[in-house]
This record gives structure tokens, sequence and C-alpha cells, in this order.
């Protein structure tokens, strides 16, 4: 009987209309999105392969002594190519970053490639989930608002009923029916798009990326679910189609275009924006202060006379010593660099010292660093990513972000995946310095100058970056997932109980 | 006819869509009047303290010596913010709000920079859109304007009235003008309540002056937002009059409208940004850096010369005015290669009717990147303007050697700060009605066209 029930359903839903033009429209604007969103992605694979190779050469042509390294070794976020399904922060954040000695990079210390348009970023950016988060929810709500109360005005209901068929199994035949009409949209996109990736021939999907793709289709499904529960709930509840049509727009219209952009205003005028940040300006300060005061004690100390920067060494080349700082992000670093192109046998006694002093005071750098990073962080985290986090938690209450977000976990474009790459290169920074250790820069010759030949870079560690394996992903988008899966279970159990006591 | 309009006005006002539709209008007009309210003041004490900081600034140079006012130039110019910032966001967060006028050093000349656009790296949070009057009507309006027509000839039909109807001696045209009318006044009446309250709550606010010119261009903005649910209107009617059964066509509308009105926009800038690109940071510096070089190279000698003698001190001066000169020209060149690859792709997404709207709301509301253009063309008339002013005021004075550039051949003595040229960011409607008189004429095209669309399929149609 159930099956009998499930194919009526489906042959109802499949030959109408309204699921040819769904369908129709659907797919079509998915080609054509992953057209556009491929030939983006490769830009910016182009953007990001021009800048490794520029970022290399300059750092070569720049540095030829170790101290000269400073700020010259930029690494660069490949574009993820999971951004075509949700776009996240992967193209809205900065993608390059200098790992230096003296300085923990974080993600507040990004810029942008230089080939990309900042004021591009006028327009909103679409990507495949937009298209089954906005048009699939509306269609799993017309399909759902006439389920129970369409049938009820056309009297076929009690005629269903007049059989001896109990109501669990009606609910259930119009739910399984009803998602697999909804699935076979989201299935043929998906497989649409994948096979627009493999003509396009520039997206390398690795056997992860065939699980985070499954993940997106799950959560795709799971996501439709809730939303026609929702419609099914409203047919339930109400007596005429048109009501629950209504009831329907207005709630799809209010959880997928109002209550997000609402949720954010909402905590952007509850949300102050903390005063820790000058508190931990002003720590940071002191942290660099005391680093100078080292300094200075070891230059007052050491056999030489006086404090001169250049070591009573005739200045030749260049030599920089300068600060970065800002409050706003709290960047705050102290930088020497030296470049002495030659050196007059007479300041030849002076060279010990000179390597004395970097060996004493570059460690020292580091360490400054290290605890500049400390505090940054966790100001940083405070201020910026408690109130991001806060307003993703104010969304949550809306089906739709929270597909988003479980989604964006999936593909990696989230928070946590960009903080990944972070981590990354903060890894990567630390391998330099094990580097350096290695080399003994400090101490050596080659630290400020190049009367003795240019410093040999050829096995300086190179930077690679890997996306987080899957169990990140799962990790992020599980939380979501869960919430969706217990709406779905609670919808369904309201729907069945109001079902099984109405009145037909 | 009047009788067809009332009775579809009392239909739709005692329905549940049109209840909804009010409560939903009121609450996203509500907030919007409260986020203006409490941003915009905050938005105006930041463009005055610049100003005056600006202008502290400038005295002080002018108190110094008129060489410093030529060397220092003008300092950071401010766009003004706009009063109307509710009814189109325009992307302000993004566009800079300032343009540099200031000289580097003790020597240099001072020249134009154009900061970039300024991308928010510190907000890792969700990326929405802003509850403004063109989101609310672009998308909201819209929508209620499907839903209060899609049955408003196939659900007729449906329920066999519509024959009826026709079965009196009306023209068909009159049943649709009656139903078109009715439709629009319904949806009218919770928008214009909404806007009521929105801009009660906003005159009613201490902090905000809303001016004649002000109130005029809402007017405008009403009157295009009238035009706006004309067209959807008339979709929906000619959708509802082709279609044969309502649930049908309320999903052909629906999907019509998301991808009209949520998709279109985005793909085709994305698209059409794609075709064109726009010089690369590393480009512009090193074009920078070799005409800077080569200029350098073989005018160096002049940059150190000692000498008082005439010769020297013009080719010192004229040394520094072309690098101040060259270095302006280059950055905004590079500035204009990015606008206009943005332009074009904002030129391409015209065929949606929302972008549209949201452009013609940006011109009349005086946010968005057009008006970036007029603030940039403004400070680039100032800044002609100040050095003039330098230049007549250097001849002004009997003890100067009237040359330009250089501290000795100029005159040293102090200027009055209040003849000095002040920059006053101005918003300038006529030419934002130029612009978007081409716009508006599109868009009423649109209307014309789908109630002209929706008139034929009605007088063709069977019953």
């Amino acid at each position: 009987m159930c099956l009998t029930l499930i194919r009526r359903e489906l042959l109802a839903n499949l030959m109408t209309f309204r699921f040819l033009v769904a369908m129709v429209v659907t797919l079509s604007l998915v080609v054509a999105n992953t057209v556009v969103l491929i030939a983006d992605y490769e830009r910016r694979l182009i953007s990001y392969d021009t800048a490794v190779k520029q970022h290399y050469q300059k750092f070569l042509k720049r540095a030829s002594t170790y101290s000269e390294v400073e700020g010259e070794i930029l690494v660069d976020r490949p574009p993820n190519p999971l951004s075509i399904f949700n776009a996240g922060l992967d193209r809205r954040l900065g993608n390059s970053i200098t790992a230096s000695h003296t300085f923990v990079p974080t993600l507040w210390d990004t810029r942008s490639h230089s080939a990309d348009n900042p004021f591009l970023n006028l327009f909103s950016s679409v990507d495949l989930v937009l298209i089954f988060q906005v048009i699939l929810s509306l269609l799993a709500l017309l399909f759902a608002h006439d389920a129970i109360a369409g049938e009820r005005e056309a009297g076929t209901l009690r005629l269903t009923m007049a059989n001896s068929v109990s109501r669990p199994i009606i609910l259930l035949a119009k739910y399984i029916s009803a998602m697999a009409c909804l699935i076979l949209p989201v299935v043929m996109s998906l497989l649409l798009a994948l096979i627009l990736f493999s003509v396009s021939g520039s997206i390398s999907l690795s056997g992860d990326d065939w699980f985070r793709i499954s993940g997106i289709l799950f959560t795709s499904i799971i996501y439709l679910s809730v939303f026609y529960l929702i419609g099914l709930l409203i047919s339930v509840v109400t007596r005429r189609t048109a009501t629950a049509l209504m009831l329907s727009m207005v709630i799809w219209s209010t959880l997928v275009l109002i209550y997000p952009s609402l949720s954010v205003f909402t905590v952007n005028r509850l949300w102050q924006t903390p005063s820790q940040l000058e508190a931990a300006y002003r720590e940071i300060e002191q942290i660099w202060e005391a680093f100078e005061r080292e300094q200075t004690d070891f230059l007052r100390n050491d056999s030489v006379d006086g404090e001169d920067p250049n070591f009573n060494v005739p200045p030749s080349g260049s030599y920089g010593a300068y600060q970065i700082s800002d409050p706003i992000t709290l960047k705050y670093f102290k930088v020497e660099t030296r470049l002495w192109t030659r050196i007059d046998p007479d300041s030849e006694p002076q060279i010990p010292h000179v390597k004395d002093y970097f060996q004493f005071s570059e460690p020292r750098r580091i360490r400054a660093a290290e605890k500049t990073w400390q505090v940054r962080q966790k100001t940083l985290d405070h201020v910026y990513v408690r109130k991001a986090n806060v307003a993703k938690n104010l969304m949550r209450l809306s089906p739709a972000s929270m597909y988003d977000f479980a989604t964006e976990a999936w593909a990696g474009t989230d928070f946590y995946g960009i903080e990944n790459f972070i981590t990354t290169v903060q890894q990567y920074r630390q391998t330099i310095i094990d580097y350096f250790y290695d080399k003994k820069a400090f101490s050596s010759r080659k630290w400020f100058s190049i009367d003795q030949g240019k410093v040999d870079w050829s096995d300086l560690p190179q930077f690679s970056y890997h996306r987080a394996d899957v169990s990140t992903n799962v990790k992020h988008a599980s939380g979501n997932i869960a919430c969706l899966f217990l709406i779905n279970v609670a919808l369904f159990m309201t729907t069945f109980l109001i079902f099984v006591r109405q009145e037909v | 006819m009047w009788h067809i309009t009332k009775r579809e006005l009392y239909n739709n006002l005692n329905s549940l869509r049109f209840a909804l539709t009010t409560v939903l209008l009121l609450a996203l007009m509500i907030t919007n009047a409260v986020r203006h309210i409490r941003e915009h003041p905050k938005r105006v004490q930041k463009y005055h303290d610049a100003v005056v900081e600006s202008m502290n600034r400038l005295t002080a140079i002018a108190d110094a010596s008129l060489y410093d006012l030529a060397q220092k130039g003008p300092g950071d110019l401010y766009k003004k913010p706009s009063v109307l910032h509710f009814c189109a966001e325009g992307g302000e967060t993004l566009l800079p709000d300032r343009i540099n006028g200031g000289g580097l050093g003790s020597v240099q000349f001072w020249s134009l920079a154009y900061p970039d656009a300024n991308i928010n790296m510190m907000n890792v949070g969700p990326d929405i859109s802003q509850i403004d009057w063109a989101f609310i009507i672009g998308y909201i309006l819209s929508l209620i304007a499907l839903i209060f027509t899609f049955d408003a000839i196939s659900g007729e039909r449906e329920h066999g009235t519509l024959r009826l109807t026709l079965a009196n001696a009306i023209p068909r045209r009159t049943v649709l003008i009656g139903k078109f009318l009715g439709a629009l006044i319904s949806t009218t009446i919770p928008f214009m309540l909404a806007v009521l309250v929105n801009l009660l709550m906003l005159s009613t606010a201490s902090a905000i002056h809303l001016n004649t010119q002000a109130w005029g261009r809402l007017g405008i903005i009403l009157l295009i937002a009238l035009l706006y649910t004309c067209l959807f209107l008339g979709l929906g009617l000619l959708v509802s009059a082709r279609v044969q059964r309502s649930a049908v066509s309320l999903v052909i509308l629906l999907l019509t409208w998301v991808t009209v009105v949520v998709f279109m926009p985005s793909t085709l800038a994305s698209l059409a940004s794609g075709f064109s690109s726009s010089m690369s940071r590393d480009e512009y510096w090193d074009r920078y850096g070799q005409s800077d070089r080569k200029f350098r190279h073989e005018n160096h000698v002049w940059a150190r010369a000692k000498g008082l003698d005439e010769r020297t001190l013009r080719k010192r001066g004229e040394f520094f005015t072309i690098m101040a000169a060259n270095k302006e020209h280059l950055n905004e060149g590079f500035l204009t290669s990015k606008i206009t690859q943005v332009q074009r792709a904002r030129a391409s997404t015209s065929i949606s009717p929302a972008t549209l709207l949201q452009h013609l709301l940006e011109a009349f509301a005086g946010t968005g990147l057009d008006r970036h253009q007029q603030f940039i063309e403004n400070v680039q008339r100032y800044a002609r303007e100040y050095r003039e002013f330098v230049v007549d005021m250097d001849r002004g004075d009997p003890e100067s050697r009237h040359i330009m550039g250089v501290r000795e051949g100029m005159s040293q003595k102090p200027v009055n700060p209040e003849a000095v040229p002040k920059f006053e960011d101005t918003f300038n409607i006529g030419k934002d009605f130029n612009t978007a008189a081409t716009k508006l004429l599109l868009l009423s095209l649109f209307v014309v066209v789908l109630l002209a669309g929706a008139y034929l399929a009605f007088v063709r149609v069977e019953i």
C-alpha cells in the first residue's frame, strides 16, 4: 500500500509543469554559474601562480644577506577549488602573507594578490550552494504547501483514508516521494557541475574532495527536507491551500532573505568593540621596549666603545632599522636589516662584536615576536572573532544559514579553513627559524655583509600548503548538520502528531 | 472599471497576504530607520572631526608661508556622507572615504593619492546584505507584487468568476486595468505605510536633518519604487493571463523572480568582470618605478643642487613639480583602470531590473560608485583651484622670484588662512540625473513592454 501511495505521489509531483520549470531553471542557473565560477577560479589560480613566481624572484633578487630576508618571504594561499560550491571567506580575505622571524603572522596581516581588483568586491558573489539554498528551498515549500491542504480541499484525502491506510503511512509516502523529487535536481546539478569541472580541466579533485562534495550533497538533502517539512506542517495546520501558500512564502522570505541580515544587524548594534585593544597595544609596546633595553644593555656592556649602530665600521651599503605598528590590528614589530658591501681590513677586528650582537639580539627578537603574538592572538580573537561567532550563532536560528555554514565547513572556505592556512604559515616561519639556527645564520658574517658573497638560498625550505584533511571538515560541519537533523525530527514529529489527531 | 478596482482592493485588503506583507514591510522599515538613526550621526561626526582636523592643518601651513602651502598641499580630503544613506547603502563601507593630498618630506611636492577600496580584513563574520531601501524594494516589494498578482487572472479563471465578469458587457481591457490598479493600490498601501513610519522615525530623530532637497530626492525614489512595482505587477499579470493554473503561475513567477533579482546581478557582474582586467598593483609599481627612476636619473643633479641662480632654481623647481605631477598622473591611471573594470561589469548587469533599481536608488541617494566618481572629480577640481590659488598668490608677492617648486623661488610670506580655498564635497543632483535618466528610461521600457504583453496575452487568451 505504501508503495502504491509513493508511486502515486511521485507521479503526481514529477509529471507537473512546475517540476519541469523548476528543473529547467535550476539546471540552467547551475550551468551558467558553474561556467562563470570556473572562469573566476581559473583567474584566481593564474593570479596565485604569478604571485608565487614573482614573490620568489623578488626574494632572490632582494635578499642578499640573511638579515635582509625580513619582509621578503611572501607566501600565498591558493584558491580553494571547492569555493565554487561555497565561496565563504575564500575570496574575501587576503591571500598573501609574510613569513619572517620578527613577526608571527595572523589572519589580520594578509593582503590581496597584486592582480586582484578590490573594487570588484562591490558585487555580491554567487556560488552553487546559494542556488540550492534559495531555489530548492522555495521548490520544497511549493511541493509541500498543498500536499495535505490541497488533498483535503479536493476531497481526495478522505478517499485515500477510506482505504485501510494508516495516517503515518500517508505522511511518510508523501515525504519520501517529495524528497525523491527534490533530490533529483540537486543530484543532476552536481553531476552537471562535475562534468563542467572535468571539461575545464583546470580543477583537479582529490579523493578527499569527492568526500567533501558528497558531504555537501548530504547536507543539501537534509536542508531541503527541513523546508519540505516546514511546508508540510503548514499544510497540515491550515485549512486552505491559499493560506498555506501565503504562510510558506512569508516564512521562506523571512528565513532565507531577511532573518540573516536582521540578526547581523542586531549583533552589530548590541556589540560594542571592547576597549581591550588599547591595553593590549600598550602591553605589546612594553614587550618591545624591554627588548630594546636588553639590546642597549648589551651594547653598553660589550667591549666596543659607544653604541654606534654601525659598530664603528665605516658605513657602506645599506642599513635599515624601523618599526611597523598598527593599533587597530595590533601589528607591532621592530626590524634591523644590514647589507654591507665591503669591509675594510681595519674594521675586521670589529666583526666578532657585530656577530656577537646579532647572535644576542635576534633570538631575543624572535622571543619578543612570539610574546607579542600571544597577547595579540588573545585580544584579536576576543574583539573580532567573538563578534563574528555571536552573529553566526544568532543566524543559526535560520536553517538557511545553518546550511550555509555547514557547506562552508565542508568546502573548507570557512573561518577554520583560512585559519588552517595561517597555522601552516606559522609553522613555516618556525621552519625558517630552525633553518637559520642550522645555518648559524645569526652569528654568521652573511647576516649583515656580502663582502664574502651573497647568501645561497638554494636549500631554504619551500612553503607548501595542503588543505586540512576531511576530519577537520567533518568536525566543523557536524554541529550544524546535527542541528538540521534535529529540526527535521522535531518538525516531522509535530506534523505527525497534528495530522494523526486531526479531523479530515 | 472602478468597480473592479474596488472589488480587487477589498478582496486583497481582507486577505492574509495583505496582513503578512504589512507586518513584514513594517518590521524591515523600522529596522532600517533604527539603524540609520544610530549610525548616521556617528558618520557625520567622523566626517566633521576629520574635516576640522584637515582645516587646522591647512591653517597652520598657511600661517607658515606660501611655499609650505604649495609644497605640503591641502591634506586629506573627505567624502561627505549622504543623509539618504538609508535608501541605498551602495557599498559605502568598501569605498574609501578620503583622498590623500599631502606632501611627503620637506621638499617633495604634494600630489593626490587615491586609496584603494578598503577590504575589511577584520570582518570574518558572515557576509550579509544590508537592510536598506534598495533591499526592501528590490527584493521584498517585488516579491509582494508577484504574490498579489499571480492568481489575479488564473485564479478567477479556475473559479469561473472571470467568465461571469466578462459576461457583463465589460471590455477585457477594463478588467485588466481594474485588476492592475487594484493590485497596485494594495501593494502600495503596506509599502507606503511602512515608508511613512520609517520617515516619521527619521524626521523626529534629532540628529538627522532632512532638507528640502533630500525630501525631493526621496519623492523621486518613491516614484522609482512605484515604477519598479508596476514592472513586477505587469510580469505577474502577463504570466497569470497566459497560464491555466495559478499554482503553475506562481512557480514560474517565483523562479523568474529568483533568477532576475537574486542571481542575474551577481552572475552577470562576475561574468563581465572577467572580460576586462585592470592594472595590477605590481604593474603599477613597476611603471611608477621606471618613470620615476628615469626622470631622477636624467635630472638628479638638480635635486641636490645648492646654487641660487635663476637657472638652477628653475630646474630644481621643475624637478619637484614634474615628479609630483607624474606621480599623481600614474596614480590616477591606476585608479581609473580599476574603476573602469567595475563600471563595465556594472553596465552589463543593467539587464536586470533589480540592478537598475539599485543603481537608480544609489544615484538619488548619493551613494555608491557613481557618487564616488563624482567625489573624485570634485577633489580634482579643487586640486586645480588650489594650485591656481598658489600661483596667483605667488604672482601677487613682489618679493617672490616666481619660481614654482623651490622654497627660495617662492613667496615666503604667510597667507591669510581665510583666503585659501577650502574643499567642500558637494553632491550634484543634476549630474546624477543625467546618468540616471537612461536607466530610468530602460526601467520604464521594461514596464511598458510587460504591461503591453499582459494586455495582449489577456485579450487573446481563451477563457
